[in-house]
């Protein structure tokens, strides 16, 4: 027998289910899969596939797209039941955080506050080091006032597992739970939860108010999905929420469409300017490297850097060229304390940390760092910007990571690539873009500390 | 020149293709991977003359310590295509523990051709038992030889309890119980050489009890045959 907390606002695959007398008649059960002439349908994650790539010998077909979250197969069904927002209502605020918002993240705030009591769906356009975390609490203190359900989502484990600290100290007298993919603790049925956009795909009309985070990063953008999967977590009359530092394409359309409000925030909370790349074409850098030489550019940019005593972050399209530059860095700047990272490096965090405790002063890395991790007082610069890996949302969250603190406002963000792209083009041009409208609406040089 | 984009099964990168000249002036037939070349670099295949006659591991010695130690099965034999590396336990974990049954296909040519070679009169899986088979919905090694006349001669036995294969240390699994019984009559594998396949080896007690039933049911020589050692 299933515990009836456990299929709250869940979808649970099995062949049958049984649960208490009193809630059996409310069970709800759809097929997990729809078939078409050509085609089979997941119901969980919504993505479709032609039958014949995913026929079992039996007859049965499964989903290729979800399988990590359990494999949905053609025979079974999904079951749940319809979430009965099991919380308190509070008369007291839970929402211990003492901070101020500036005027600009108030307005921003009031708008979240509104999207969140109508349930409707809205995006909101913030800068990187905007602080969009602190404007979305008054909207989710008011939500949980009202016994509502509250999720906030992140296509990043890492980014979930940063959130979940400061909602943990934001709310502390709210439950939560924290639910991504390698995790070794059980669901259990919580009013507030930060999980993986993954993860959504196991609700099902659970949330009154969701939040999709970093809505541009990899995989949320590419994967359709995971956008099924948020329409399907929340409820019909749910409100969903989009944060975004660069709106996809996609976003955007929806916005000149009318079919998608915008709230803007184009200055960090410190009113100072994002900085803004500079671009410097090189030639062949990559085989200046392997012939143990920087390119002149670059060696020129280094050298301002380091005579300055900046701490940097470099960043290159590939594993294997992390090598090739640290070599290559070492013999021309012997002095310098460098070391490599990337994604699935064992000391990534150490080698992360004692950048941030000031030990090295430059980390050679991959794409792994372009969100999420804040050095306070940093420059930036990217070698082979022209590389496929990087997107526009990517380059602009690289450049983001530089002067984010409102003591070091300032730090160089420096592209080098063979040829400029219109990715390049486009991620210089946003930049440009948010400070001119932040100058207009006066968000600059208006400082807050 | 490149085929059109897909995307590799396992690590989702997108999986160019390219043609060579060579595939092109002599019209060989291309067979379009399923993994993307990194991937597929990432395989460590065991030379047939640098591996254990006894278990097919890598091996510089005709007999690897462990054949030597452990009293070898005479007329058995085993081939292990590919070193049990990072790579094919990550494949192996798609394909069996998650159900991807697209995986099949990727080794389906190489094991195709490793069968042909070997000439065997019956060409024998190993059974996966019927629970196991009803919840990932097919036999992973039966995946794997797709398209090769096979004989489902074996079929597994249920002992009380039994423990999954993976939760047994190296001790229990050595103890185990004979797992398997005939499904047919003894006369089918009189005087014939066998092959047995499986996917992977690790102690060799799985294909090894498997092979004294058949060589007790009068079988001339049983050879194994597995995707991987280790
Ligand atoms: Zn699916
Ligand atoms: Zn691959
Ligand atoms: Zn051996």
């Amino acid at each position: 027998m299933m515990q009836v907390r456990q299929l709250f606002g869940r979808q649970v695959l099995a062949d049958a289910i049984s649960v208490t007398p009193d809630w059996q008649p409310k069970l709800l059960q759809r097929p997990s899969m729809m078939l078409t002439g050509q085609l089979v349908i997941c119901q969980r994650c919504g993505q479709s596939t032609p039958k014949q790539t995913v026929r079992l010998p039996q007859g049965n077909y499964y989903c290729p797209h979800c399988f990590q979250l359990g494999r949905v197969t053609s025979n079974q069904n999904l079951w749940s039941l319809p979430e009965p927002n099991r919380f308190t209502k509070l008369t007291d605020s839970p929402l211990s955080w003492q901070g101020e918002l500036t005027s600009a993240q108030n307005a921003c705030s009031q708008e979240i506050s509104a999207v969140f009591a109508t349930g409707k769906t809205h995006l909101l356009w913030a800068v990187t080091g905007a602080g969009k975390t602190e404007m979305l609490f008054h909207g989710i203190e008011q939500a949980l006032m009202k016994g509502l359900r509250v999720a906030i989502a992140s296509p990043r484990v890492d980014v979930c597992l940063e959130l979940a600290p400061r909602f943990q100290a934001a709310f502390t007298s709210i439950p939560q739970i924290v639910l991504y993919g390698e995790m070794n603790r059980p669901y259990a049925y919580k009013q507030l939860t930060i999980c993986t956009t993954h993860q959504l795909l196991r609700f099902y009309h659970a949330f009154d108010v969701l939040v999709i985070d970093e809505v541009d990063a990899f995989p949320f953008a590419a994967d359709p999905g995971l956008n099924y999967a948020a329409q399907q977590a929340k409820k019909e009359s749910g409100a969903l929420l989009y944060l975004t530092a660069t709106p996809s394409k996609e976003l955007s359309r929806l916005e000149r469409q009318k079919r998608l409000s915008v709230s803007y925030l184009p200055a960090r909370y410190h009113g100072h300017p994002l900085p803004e790349i500079k671009f410097k074409l090189t030639s062949h850098w990559r085989q200046s490297l392997m012939k143990h030489r920087l390119p002149v550019p670059v060696k020129k940019g280094l050298s301002q850097m380091i005579s300055k005593h900046r701490k940097f972050l470099c960043f290159v399209p590939h594993i294997k060229d992390l090598a090739a530059l640290a070599s290559v860095l070492h013999t021309a700047f012997p002095e310098l304390k460098t070391t490599t990272v990337y994604a699935g490096d064992p000391q990534r965090h150490e080698k992360v940390q004692r950048m941030r405790d000031g030990e090295l002063d430059c980390l050679i890395t991959t794409t792994i760092l372009e969100r999420g991790v804040t050095f306070s007082n940093i420059d930036v610069m990217v070698l082979g910007a022209d590389d496929g890996v990087f997107s526009t949302a990517a380059l602009v969250q690289i450049a983001g990571r530089a002067g984010r603190k409102s003591a070091y406002p300032d730090g160089l963000v420096a592209f080098f690539a063979d040829r400029q792209t219109k990715i390049i083009q486009e991620a210089r041009r946003q930049i440009r873009f948010v400070n001119q409208k932040a100058r207009r609406e006066g968000l600059i040089g208006v400082t807050h500390d | 020149m490149a085929l059109p984009m897909t995307e590799c099964l396992l690590c989702h990168r997108e999986n160019l293709q390219q043609i060579t000249l060579w595939q092109l002036l002599n019209f060989q037939p291309v067979e379009p991977s399923l993994l993307c070349q990194t991937c597929l670099d990432r395989l460590e295949p065991i030379p047939l003359d640098q591996a254990c006659r006894g278990c097919g591991r890598h091996c510089s010695t005709q007999l690897c310590p462990d054949c030597t130690r452990w009293e070898t099965l005479t007329n058995f034999k085993n081939r292990a295509m590919f070193q049990y590396n990072e790579l094919l336990r990550q494949f192996m974990s798609q394909y069996k523990f998650y159900g991807d049954y697209r995986l099949r296909q990727v080794f389906q040519g190489k094991i195709k051709r490793e069968v042909k070679q070997i000439k065997a009169d019956l060409v024998i899986p190993i059974p996966i038992n019927p629970i196991t088979y009803q919840q990932r919905g097919f036999n992973q090694v039966a995946g794997f030889l797709e398209g090769v006349k096979t004989t489902a001669a074996l079929a597994t036995i249920e002992h009380d309890k039994q423990l999954p294969q993976s939760a047994k240390n190296r001790q229990q699994r050595l103890q185990m119980k004979q797992p398997f019984k005939l499904n047919l009559s003894t006369e089918k594998f009189n005087k014939k050489r066998i092959l047995l396949v499986d996917d992977i080896y690790t102690t060799g007690r799985t294909i090894r009890h498997a092979a004294t039933l058949l060589l007790d049911a009068g079988a001339s020589e049983v050879v194994g045959l597995t995707l991987a050692h280790g």
